[in-house]
Protein backbone atom coordinates (compact mmCIF):
# COMPACT_ATOMS: atom_id res chain seq x y z
CA UNK A 1 0.00 0.00 0.00
CA UNK A 2 1.44 3.29 -1.00
CA UNK A 3 2.29 5.34 2.07
CA UNK A 4 0.79 8.66 -0.16
CA UNK A 5 -2.08 10.28 1.39
CA UNK A 6 -4.12 9.03 -1.11
CA UNK A 7 -7.68 6.85 -0.72
CA UNK A 8 -10.43 5.65 -3.02
CA UNK A 9 -13.04 7.20 -1.48
CA UNK A 10 -15.50 5.43 -4.31
CA UNK A 11 -14.37 1.96 -3.01
CA UNK A 12 -17.50 1.29 -0.78
CA UNK A 13 -20.08 2.93 -2.86
CA UNK A 14 -19.07 0.73 -5.93
CA UNK A 15 -19.76 -2.20 -3.83
CA UNK A 16 -23.29 -1.00 -3.05
CA UNK A 17 -24.13 -0.01 -7.01
CA UNK A 18 -22.94 1.80 -10.35
CA UNK A 19 -24.12 4.90 -9.12
CA UNK A 20 -23.34 7.37 -6.75
CA UNK A 21 -26.89 9.19 -6.67
CA UNK A 22 -25.49 12.50 -4.84
CA UNK A 23 -25.69 16.77 -5.53
CA UNK A 24 -23.03 19.50 -7.13
CA UNK A 25 -24.56 23.04 -6.92
CA UNK A 26 -27.93 22.06 -5.41
CA UNK A 27 -28.83 19.76 -8.59
CA UNK A 28 -28.86 16.16 -8.54
CA UNK A 29 -26.02 14.70 -10.01
CA UNK A 30 -25.77 10.47 -10.63
CA UNK A 31 -22.01 9.32 -11.21
CA UNK A 32 -21.31 6.88 -13.07
CA UNK A 33 -18.14 4.63 -11.00
CA UNK A 34 -17.30 1.26 -12.51
CA UNK A 35 -14.64 1.08 -15.38
CA UNK A 36 -16.67 -0.42 -18.12
CA UNK A 37 -19.54 1.29 -17.50
CA UNK A 38 -17.70 5.20 -17.63
CA UNK A 39 -15.89 3.86 -20.70
CA UNK A 40 -19.19 3.39 -22.38
CA UNK A 41 -21.00 6.35 -20.96
CA UNK A 42 -17.82 8.66 -22.66
CA UNK A 43 -18.29 7.57 -25.89
CA UNK A 44 -22.31 7.54 -25.56
CA UNK A 45 -22.30 11.31 -26.88
CA UNK A 46 -25.88 11.32 -28.03
CA UNK A 47 -27.36 9.75 -24.61
CA UNK A 48 -24.30 12.16 -22.59
CA UNK A 49 -24.15 15.58 -24.24
CA UNK A 50 -21.30 17.61 -23.86
CA UNK A 51 -23.22 20.46 -25.26
CA UNK A 52 -23.33 21.99 -21.99
CA UNK A 53 -21.64 25.30 -21.81
CA UNK A 54 -20.25 25.51 -18.49
CA UNK A 55 -21.54 22.41 -17.09
CA UNK A 56 -18.66 20.29 -18.40
CA UNK A 57 -16.34 20.63 -15.30
CA UNK A 58 -18.11 20.31 -12.04
CA UNK A 59 -18.89 21.78 -10.14
CA UNK A 60 -19.79 24.22 -13.13
CA UNK A 61 -18.02 27.64 -14.12
CA UNK A 62 -20.46 30.13 -15.08
CA UNK A 63 -19.07 32.42 -12.72
CA UNK A 64 -15.59 31.49 -13.14
CA UNK A 65 -15.46 32.46 -16.84
CA UNK A 66 -16.97 34.20 -19.79
CA UNK A 67 -17.52 31.87 -22.85
CA UNK A 68 -17.99 28.02 -23.31
CA UNK A 69 -14.52 26.50 -23.83
CA UNK A 70 -13.60 24.67 -26.99
CA UNK A 71 -13.77 22.09 -28.04
CA UNK A 72 -14.51 20.02 -24.57
CA UNK A 73 -17.88 22.03 -24.47
CA UNK A 74 -19.29 20.36 -28.15
CA UNK A 75 -20.51 17.35 -29.47
CA UNK A 76 -19.65 15.47 -32.64
CA UNK A 77 -19.87 16.58 -35.51
CA UNK A 78 -18.85 20.51 -33.91
CA UNK A 79 -16.36 18.58 -31.94
CA UNK A 80 -14.29 16.83 -34.52
CA UNK A 81 -14.14 19.64 -36.60
CA UNK A 82 -13.09 22.25 -33.51
CA UNK A 83 -10.59 19.68 -32.24
CA UNK A 84 -9.36 19.07 -35.18
CA UNK A 85 -8.17 23.21 -35.93
CA UNK A 86 -6.04 22.84 -32.80
CA UNK A 87 -4.48 19.03 -33.00
CA UNK A 88 -1.97 19.92 -34.64
CA UNK A 89 -0.44 22.13 -31.57
CA UNK A 90 -1.01 19.32 -29.50
CA UNK A 91 0.71 16.47 -31.47
CA UNK A 92 3.79 18.67 -31.28
CA UNK A 93 4.90 16.54 -27.90
CA UNK A 94 5.43 14.12 -30.61
CA UNK A 95 8.13 15.77 -32.72
CA UNK A 96 12.03 14.70 -31.38
CA UNK A 97 12.92 18.35 -31.82
CA UNK A 98 10.04 18.87 -29.03
CA UNK A 99 10.88 16.35 -26.92
CA UNK A 100 14.97 17.54 -26.27
CA UNK A 101 13.61 20.90 -25.30
CA UNK A 102 11.69 18.95 -22.66
CA UNK A 103 14.75 17.29 -21.48
CA UNK A 104 16.78 20.39 -21.36
CA UNK A 105 14.09 22.13 -19.25
CA UNK A 106 13.66 19.01 -16.53
CA UNK A 107 17.41 18.61 -16.77
CA UNK A 108 17.66 22.29 -16.00
CA UNK A 109 14.97 22.10 -13.10
CA UNK A 110 16.09 19.58 -11.21
CA UNK A 111 19.94 20.73 -11.23
CA UNK A 112 18.28 24.22 -9.64
CA UNK A 113 16.16 22.27 -7.34
CA UNK A 114 19.38 20.10 -5.75
CA UNK A 115 21.12 23.13 -4.84
CA UNK A 116 18.93 24.43 -2.76
CA UNK A 117 18.00 22.73 1.30
CA UNK A 118 14.46 22.03 0.07
CA UNK A 119 11.94 22.82 -2.23
CA UNK A 120 8.18 23.70 -1.71
CA UNK A 121 7.31 21.38 -4.90
CA UNK A 122 4.06 22.55 -5.77
CA UNK A 123 4.76 26.12 -6.38
CA UNK A 124 8.55 26.09 -7.02
CA UNK A 125 8.44 22.63 -8.96
CA UNK A 126 5.70 21.64 -10.36
CA UNK A 127 4.41 24.85 -11.93
CA UNK A 128 6.91 26.40 -12.98
CA UNK A 129 7.43 23.47 -14.84
CA UNK A 130 3.84 22.99 -15.95
CA UNK A 131 4.02 26.59 -17.52
CA UNK A 132 7.17 26.84 -19.29
CA UNK A 133 6.19 23.28 -20.51
CA UNK A 134 3.09 24.96 -21.88
CA UNK A 135 5.08 27.46 -23.55
CA UNK A 136 6.56 24.85 -25.93
CA UNK A 137 3.24 23.54 -26.46
CA UNK A 138 1.61 26.68 -27.49
CA UNK A 139 5.09 28.11 -29.34
CA UNK A 140 5.30 31.53 -27.16
CA UNK A 141 8.41 32.73 -26.05
CA UNK A 142 9.34 31.06 -22.70
CA UNK A 143 9.44 34.57 -20.38
CA UNK A 144 5.53 34.10 -20.60
CA UNK A 145 5.52 31.82 -18.46
CA UNK A 146 6.23 34.50 -15.59
CA UNK A 147 3.20 35.53 -15.88
CA UNK A 148 1.36 32.32 -16.00
CA UNK A 149 2.96 31.15 -13.05
CA UNK A 150 1.89 34.25 -10.97
CA UNK A 151 -1.59 33.16 -11.55
CA UNK A 152 -1.09 30.36 -8.92
CA UNK A 153 -2.05 26.33 -9.22
CA UNK A 154 -5.50 27.10 -10.31
CA UNK A 155 -5.78 29.59 -13.07
CA UNK A 156 -9.94 30.54 -12.25
CA UNK A 157 -10.16 29.81 -8.74
CA UNK A 158 -8.13 28.64 -5.52
CA UNK A 159 -10.49 26.24 -3.41
CA UNK A 160 -13.46 28.00 -2.50
CA UNK A 161 -12.11 31.14 -2.52
CA UNK A 162 -12.65 34.40 -4.68
CA UNK A 163 -12.70 33.57 -9.00
CA UNK A 164 -9.96 34.97 -10.79
CA UNK A 165 -10.78 33.67 -14.51
CA UNK A 166 -10.47 37.48 -15.53
CA UNK A 167 -7.15 38.24 -15.53
CA UNK A 168 -6.26 34.72 -17.63
CA UNK A 169 -8.87 36.06 -19.79
CA UNK A 170 -8.10 39.91 -20.53
CA UNK A 171 -3.96 38.03 -20.95
CA UNK A 172 -6.02 35.80 -23.66
CA UNK A 173 -7.25 38.68 -25.37
CA UNK A 174 -3.68 40.54 -25.66
CA UNK A 175 -2.02 37.47 -26.55
CA UNK A 176 -4.08 37.29 -29.59
CA UNK A 177 -3.05 40.83 -30.71
CA UNK A 178 0.44 40.09 -29.92
CA UNK A 179 0.60 36.82 -31.63
CA UNK A 180 2.16 37.93 -34.85
CA UNK A 181 5.37 38.72 -33.12
CA UNK A 182 5.86 34.97 -32.00
CA UNK A 183 7.28 32.19 -33.97
CA UNK A 184 5.14 31.11 -36.54
CA UNK A 185 1.96 28.76 -36.14
CA UNK A 186 1.82 29.42 -32.57
CA UNK A 187 -1.31 28.48 -30.81
CA UNK A 188 -2.62 32.31 -30.81
CA UNK A 189 -2.02 33.09 -34.22
CA UNK A 190 -2.83 29.42 -35.73
CA UNK A 191 -6.64 30.49 -33.58
CA UNK A 192 -6.27 33.91 -35.55
CA UNK A 193 -6.44 32.26 -38.50
CA UNK A 194 -8.39 29.59 -38.24
CA UNK A 195 -11.86 28.77 -39.69
CA UNK A 196 -14.67 26.95 -39.25
CA UNK A 197 -17.48 26.01 -41.34
CA UNK A 198 -15.87 28.67 -44.25
CA UNK A 199 -15.86 31.76 -41.80
CA UNK A 200 -12.91 32.99 -39.06
CA UNK A 201 -13.28 31.74 -35.56
CA UNK A 202 -14.96 34.36 -33.75
CA UNK A 203 -13.55 36.15 -30.49
CA UNK A 204 -15.34 33.80 -28.25
CA UNK A 205 -14.81 30.59 -29.76
CA UNK A 206 -11.00 31.47 -29.51
CA UNK A 207 -11.23 32.71 -26.36
CA UNK A 208 -12.68 29.15 -25.36
CA UNK A 209 -9.89 27.32 -26.81
CA UNK A 210 -7.59 29.54 -25.20
CA UNK A 211 -9.53 29.04 -21.73
CA UNK A 212 -9.54 25.94 -22.23
CA UNK A 213 -5.56 25.52 -23.10
CA UNK A 214 -4.64 27.52 -19.82
CA UNK A 215 -7.42 26.28 -17.53
CA UNK A 216 -6.97 21.96 -18.55
CA UNK A 217 -4.02 21.05 -18.11
CA UNK A 218 -2.75 23.28 -15.09
CA UNK A 219 -3.82 22.10 -11.57
CA UNK A 220 -3.89 18.32 -12.97
CA UNK A 221 -0.36 18.14 -14.45
CA UNK A 222 1.07 19.94 -11.43
CA UNK A 223 -0.97 17.29 -9.05
CA UNK A 224 0.20 14.25 -10.95
CA UNK A 225 4.23 15.62 -10.36
CA UNK A 226 3.82 16.32 -7.01
CA UNK A 227 2.31 12.96 -6.96
CA UNK A 228 4.95 11.62 -8.37
CA UNK A 229 7.95 13.26 -6.38
CA UNK A 230 6.26 12.19 -3.27
CA UNK A 231 5.91 8.92 -4.38
CA UNK A 232 9.47 8.27 -4.98
CA UNK A 233 10.23 9.86 -1.49
CA UNK A 234 8.55 7.10 0.29
CA UNK A 235 9.33 4.42 -2.08
CA UNK A 236 13.00 4.81 -3.01
CA UNK A 237 12.92 1.53 -3.76
CA UNK A 238 10.63 2.22 -7.16
CA UNK A 239 13.23 4.98 -7.96
CA UNK A 240 15.85 2.58 -7.68
CA UNK A 241 13.91 -0.03 -9.23
CA UNK A 242 13.34 3.07 -12.49
CA UNK A 243 17.15 3.67 -12.31
CA UNK A 244 17.50 -0.02 -13.21
CA UNK A 245 15.33 -0.59 -15.55
CA UNK A 246 14.39 2.47 -17.41
CA UNK A 247 12.32 0.68 -20.52
CA UNK A 248 9.63 0.79 -17.36
CA UNK A 249 9.56 4.48 -17.92
CA UNK A 250 6.28 4.12 -20.38
CA UNK A 251 4.34 1.57 -17.74
CA UNK A 252 5.58 3.69 -14.78
CA UNK A 253 4.37 7.40 -16.65
CA UNK A 254 0.51 5.79 -16.99
CA UNK A 255 0.55 4.15 -13.39
CA UNK A 256 1.11 7.20 -12.10
CA UNK A 257 -1.42 8.85 -14.01
CA UNK A 258 -3.75 6.59 -13.22
CA UNK A 259 -3.08 6.92 -9.46
CA UNK A 260 -3.28 10.44 -9.50
CA UNK A 261 -6.25 10.46 -11.42
CA UNK A 262 -6.06 14.35 -11.24
CA UNK A 263 -9.54 15.13 -13.04
CA UNK A 264 -11.77 13.57 -10.08
CA UNK A 265 -14.87 13.46 -12.60
CA UNK A 266 -16.67 15.48 -15.60
CA UNK A 267 -20.14 16.31 -16.74
CA UNK A 268 -22.46 15.42 -19.08
CA UNK A 269 -26.09 16.45 -19.95
CA UNK A 270 -28.63 14.10 -20.42
CA UNK A 271 -30.75 15.69 -23.67
CA UNK A 272 -33.59 13.63 -22.50
CA UNK A 273 -34.97 11.83 -19.72
CA UNK A 274 -32.71 8.75 -19.21
CA UNK A 275 -31.93 6.02 -17.25
CA UNK A 276 -29.02 5.20 -15.77
CA UNK A 277 -28.39 1.68 -14.36
CA UNK A 278 -31.55 2.29 -12.34
CA UNK A 279 -30.91 6.10 -11.79
CA UNK A 280 -33.63 8.32 -13.00
CA UNK A 281 -31.79 11.23 -14.66
CA UNK A 282 -34.32 14.11 -16.01
CA UNK A 283 -33.66 15.98 -19.20
CA UNK A 284 -31.14 18.86 -18.71
CA UNK A 285 -30.26 17.29 -15.57
CA UNK A 286 -26.62 15.52 -15.17
CA UNK A 287 -23.86 12.99 -15.04
CA UNK A 288 -20.99 11.91 -14.04
CA UNK A 289 -18.18 10.29 -15.44
CA UNK A 290 -15.80 9.55 -12.50
CA UNK A 291 -12.54 8.86 -13.61
CA UNK A 292 -11.18 8.58 -9.60
CA UNK A 293 -13.36 6.02 -9.08
CA UNK A 294 -13.26 3.99 -12.62
CA UNK A 295 -9.36 3.82 -12.09
CA UNK A 296 -9.83 1.93 -8.50
CA UNK A 297 -12.30 -0.40 -9.86
CA UNK A 298 -11.38 -3.53 -8.56
CA UNK A 299 -12.43 -5.83 -10.57
CA UNK A 300 -10.26 -4.14 -13.24
CA UNK A 301 -7.04 -3.25 -11.50
CA UNK A 302 -5.76 -5.73 -9.51
CA UNK A 303 -5.04 -4.17 -5.92
CA UNK A 304 -5.93 -0.37 -7.45
CA UNK A 305 -4.62 1.26 -4.37
CA UNK A 306 -1.17 -0.12 -5.31
CA UNK A 307 1.67 1.52 -7.53
CA UNK A 308 3.11 -0.82 -9.61
CA UNK A 309 5.45 0.40 -12.07
CA UNK A 310 5.00 -3.13 -14.16
CA UNK A 311 1.13 -2.31 -14.49
CA UNK A 312 -0.05 -4.17 -17.58
CA UNK A 313 -2.27 -3.74 -19.26
CA UNK A 314 -3.45 -0.55 -17.46
CA UNK A 315 -6.87 1.02 -19.06
CA UNK A 316 -7.17 3.71 -16.94
CA UNK A 317 -9.24 7.30 -18.26
CA UNK A 318 -7.39 9.57 -16.32
CA UNK A 319 -6.96 11.46 -19.54
CA UNK A 320 -10.92 10.40 -20.41
CA UNK A 321 -11.39 8.23 -23.05
CA UNK A 322 -13.67 8.43 -26.57
CA UNK A 323 -14.27 11.71 -28.52
CA UNK A 324 -12.94 14.18 -25.64
CA UNK A 325 -9.91 12.03 -24.70
CA UNK A 326 -7.70 14.70 -23.32
CA UNK A 327 -6.55 17.12 -25.92
CA UNK A 328 -3.03 17.28 -24.06
CA UNK A 329 -2.49 14.05 -22.99
CA UNK A 330 0.60 13.54 -25.61
CA UNK A 331 2.45 16.90 -23.53
CA UNK A 332 1.59 15.65 -20.09
CA UNK A 333 2.42 11.84 -21.04
CA UNK A 334 5.82 13.77 -22.24
CA UNK A 335 6.52 16.09 -19.34
CA UNK A 336 5.92 12.43 -17.34
CA UNK A 337 8.27 10.30 -18.86
CA UNK A 338 10.70 12.98 -19.10
CA UNK A 339 10.47 13.35 -15.47
CA UNK A 340 10.95 9.82 -14.39
CA UNK A 341 13.92 9.47 -16.87
CA UNK A 342 15.54 12.59 -15.13
CA UNK A 343 14.48 12.02 -11.98
CA UNK A 344 16.61 8.11 -12.41
CA UNK A 345 19.33 9.88 -14.19
CA UNK A 346 20.04 12.85 -11.98
CA UNK A 347 18.76 11.85 -8.21
CA UNK A 348 19.87 9.49 -5.78
CA UNK A 349 17.10 10.04 -3.33
CA UNK A 350 13.85 12.44 -2.15
CA UNK A 351 13.79 13.49 1.11
CA UNK A 352 10.38 14.15 2.56
CA UNK A 353 9.79 16.75 4.57
CA UNK A 354 6.23 17.80 5.47
CA UNK A 355 3.13 18.03 3.19
CA UNK A 356 -0.69 18.74 3.32
CA UNK A 357 -2.69 17.06 1.35
CA UNK A 358 -5.15 18.62 -1.07
CA UNK A 359 -9.03 17.77 -0.19
CA UNK A 360 -11.93 17.80 -2.49
CA UNK A 361 -14.72 18.00 0.03
CA UNK A 362 -18.57 16.83 -1.40
CA UNK A 363 -21.90 16.53 0.01
CA UNK A 364 -21.15 12.68 -0.20
CA UNK A 365 -17.39 12.02 -0.26
CA UNK A 366 -13.95 13.11 0.04
CA UNK A 367 -11.04 12.98 -1.96
CA UNK A 368 -7.40 14.11 -1.23
CA UNK A 369 -6.11 14.99 -4.34
CA UNK A 370 -2.14 15.54 -4.27
CA UNK A 371 -0.95 18.50 -2.30
CA UNK A 372 -1.83 21.59 -1.15
CA UNK A 373 2.10 22.17 0.02
CA UNK A 374 4.94 19.25 -0.45
CA UNK A 375 8.12 20.25 1.12
CA UNK A 376 11.04 18.17 -0.50
CA UNK A 377 14.73 17.56 -0.58
CA UNK A 378 15.64 16.13 -4.26
CA UNK A 379 19.54 14.71 -3.36
CA UNK A 380 21.91 14.62 -6.22
CA UNK A 381 23.46 11.64 -7.74
CA UNK B 1 -2.45 3.11 -53.31
CA UNK B 2 0.65 5.38 -51.59
CA UNK B 3 3.90 4.10 -51.86
CA UNK B 4 6.39 5.67 -49.16
CA UNK B 5 9.31 4.55 -49.50
CA UNK B 6 12.20 6.52 -47.59
CA UNK B 7 14.95 4.18 -48.72
CA UNK B 8 17.37 4.39 -51.80
CA UNK B 9 18.72 1.74 -52.06
CA UNK B 10 16.20 -0.62 -54.11
CA UNK B 11 18.47 -3.70 -52.76
CA UNK B 12 17.47 -2.91 -49.19
CA UNK B 13 13.71 -2.55 -50.21
CA UNK B 14 13.39 -5.72 -51.99
CA UNK B 15 14.80 -7.76 -48.58
CA UNK B 16 12.23 -5.54 -46.34
CA UNK B 17 8.75 -7.15 -45.06
CA UNK B 18 6.15 -4.92 -46.26
CA UNK B 19 3.12 -3.92 -44.34
CA UNK B 20 -0.38 -2.11 -45.84
CA UNK B 21 -2.65 0.23 -43.73
CA UNK B 22 -6.05 0.55 -44.79
CA UNK B 23 -7.68 3.64 -43.25
CA UNK B 24 -10.96 4.31 -42.23
CA UNK B 25 -10.89 6.49 -45.54
CA UNK B 26 -9.93 3.64 -47.47
CA UNK B 27 -6.47 5.28 -48.32
CA UNK B 28 -4.20 2.38 -48.65
CA UNK B 29 -0.39 3.50 -47.88
CA UNK B 30 2.26 0.75 -48.34
CA UNK B 31 5.71 0.79 -45.63
CA UNK B 32 8.23 -0.70 -47.76
CA UNK B 33 11.10 0.15 -45.01
CA UNK B 34 9.50 -0.64 -41.56
CA UNK B 35 11.24 -1.77 -38.63
CA UNK B 36 9.74 -2.25 -34.69
CA UNK B 37 6.40 -3.07 -34.21
CA UNK B 38 3.12 -2.03 -36.15
CA UNK B 39 2.60 0.83 -34.09
CA UNK B 40 5.66 2.34 -34.72
CA UNK B 41 5.96 1.88 -38.11
CA UNK B 42 2.47 3.31 -38.47
CA UNK B 43 3.24 6.42 -36.68
CA UNK B 44 6.91 7.13 -38.40
CA UNK B 45 4.69 6.90 -41.53
CA UNK B 46 1.94 9.22 -40.25
CA UNK B 47 -0.64 6.51 -40.92
CA UNK B 48 -3.97 7.97 -39.78
CA UNK B 49 -5.99 6.91 -36.99
CA UNK B 50 -2.87 4.85 -35.20
CA UNK B 51 -1.78 6.92 -32.47
CA UNK B 52 0.04 5.02 -30.12
CA UNK B 53 -0.55 7.42 -26.90
CA UNK B 54 0.61 5.52 -23.98
CA UNK B 55 4.02 4.00 -26.39
CA UNK B 56 3.12 0.33 -25.99
CA UNK B 57 2.07 -0.71 -22.75
CA UNK B 58 -1.63 -1.72 -23.52
CA UNK B 59 -3.25 1.33 -21.62
CA UNK B 60 -4.26 3.37 -24.61
CA UNK B 61 -5.93 1.00 -27.69
CA UNK B 62 -5.27 3.94 -30.34
CA UNK B 63 -3.18 1.59 -32.29
CA UNK B 64 -6.66 -0.89 -32.87
CA UNK B 65 -6.22 -2.69 -36.11
CA UNK B 66 -8.24 -5.48 -37.53
CA UNK B 67 -5.94 -8.30 -39.22
CA UNK B 68 -6.81 -9.58 -42.52
CA UNK B 69 -8.88 -12.89 -42.59
CA UNK B 70 -5.92 -14.04 -44.42
CA UNK B 71 -2.97 -13.10 -42.25
CA UNK B 72 -4.72 -14.10 -39.27
CA UNK B 73 -3.01 -17.14 -38.26
CA UNK B 74 0.72 -15.90 -38.94
CA UNK B 75 0.00 -12.57 -36.70
CA UNK B 76 -1.23 -14.91 -34.40
CA UNK B 77 -3.51 -14.06 -31.37
CA UNK B 78 -3.60 -11.42 -28.84
CA UNK B 79 -1.77 -11.80 -25.49
CA UNK B 80 -3.91 -11.90 -22.23
CA UNK B 81 -2.93 -8.29 -21.54
CA UNK B 82 -3.84 -7.31 -24.75
CA UNK B 83 -6.63 -9.20 -24.85
CA UNK B 84 -8.09 -7.68 -21.97
CA UNK B 85 -7.78 -4.43 -23.13
CA UNK B 86 -9.22 -4.93 -26.41
CA UNK B 87 -12.37 -6.62 -24.42
CA UNK B 88 -12.74 -3.00 -22.62
CA UNK B 89 -12.88 -1.48 -26.57
CA UNK B 90 -16.71 -1.64 -27.77
CA UNK B 91 -15.56 -2.21 -31.34
CA UNK B 92 -13.28 -5.06 -30.98
CA UNK B 93 -13.95 -8.52 -32.95
CA UNK B 94 -12.30 -11.76 -33.67
CA UNK B 95 -9.80 -10.02 -35.87
CA UNK B 96 -8.64 -7.07 -33.62
CA UNK B 97 -4.92 -6.61 -32.86
CA UNK B 98 -2.88 -3.66 -30.74
CA UNK B 99 -0.62 -2.86 -33.53
CA UNK B 100 2.07 -2.01 -30.92
CA UNK B 101 1.99 -5.58 -29.55
CA UNK B 102 2.65 -6.89 -33.87
CA UNK B 103 6.38 -7.36 -34.19
CA UNK B 104 7.08 -7.09 -37.82
CA UNK B 105 9.26 -10.17 -39.40
CA UNK B 106 10.25 -11.26 -42.49
CA UNK B 107 7.29 -13.89 -42.13
CA UNK B 108 4.75 -11.06 -41.99
CA UNK B 109 6.14 -9.83 -45.75
CA UNK B 110 3.09 -8.31 -47.41
CA UNK B 111 0.63 -7.83 -44.40
CA UNK B 112 -2.58 -6.12 -44.80
CA UNK B 113 -4.45 -4.51 -41.36
CA UNK B 114 -7.27 -2.36 -41.19
CA UNK B 115 -7.25 0.88 -39.05
CA UNK B 116 -9.89 0.86 -36.49
CA UNK B 117 -11.59 3.38 -36.38
CA UNK B 118 -10.79 5.66 -32.47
Amino acid sequence: MSKCPYHDPFAEKRTKGPILETEFDGDPVAMILGLKDVRKAARDWKTFSSDAPFRVPIPREENLRSVRQFPIESDPPEHTEYRKIVEPAFNRPNEPEYQARMTGLIQEMISETTSCQSVEAVSEFALPLQSRALTYLLGVPESEAQTWIKWGVHVLRDGDGPTKGKEMEHYCKEAFKRSSRWEENNFFSLLNEATFRGRLLTDDEKLGFANLAFAGGRDTVINTVCLILAHFAHHPDDLERLRKEPELVNCAGEEFVRFATPLTHIGRKCPADTEVHGAKVKADQLISLCWASANFDDTVFDKPTEIRLDRKPNPHVAFGNGAHTCLGAPHARLIIRTLLTQLTELVSSITFLSGQPKIEKTVDYERVNSFESLQLRLNLK
Amino acid sequence: MFVRNKSTLNERIENMAKVTFVTESGEEIMENDGTGNLMEIARQNDVDGIIGACGGVCSCATCHVRVKPEWMERVGRPGEDEQDLLELEGRADERSRLSCQIEMTDELDGLVVEVAPL
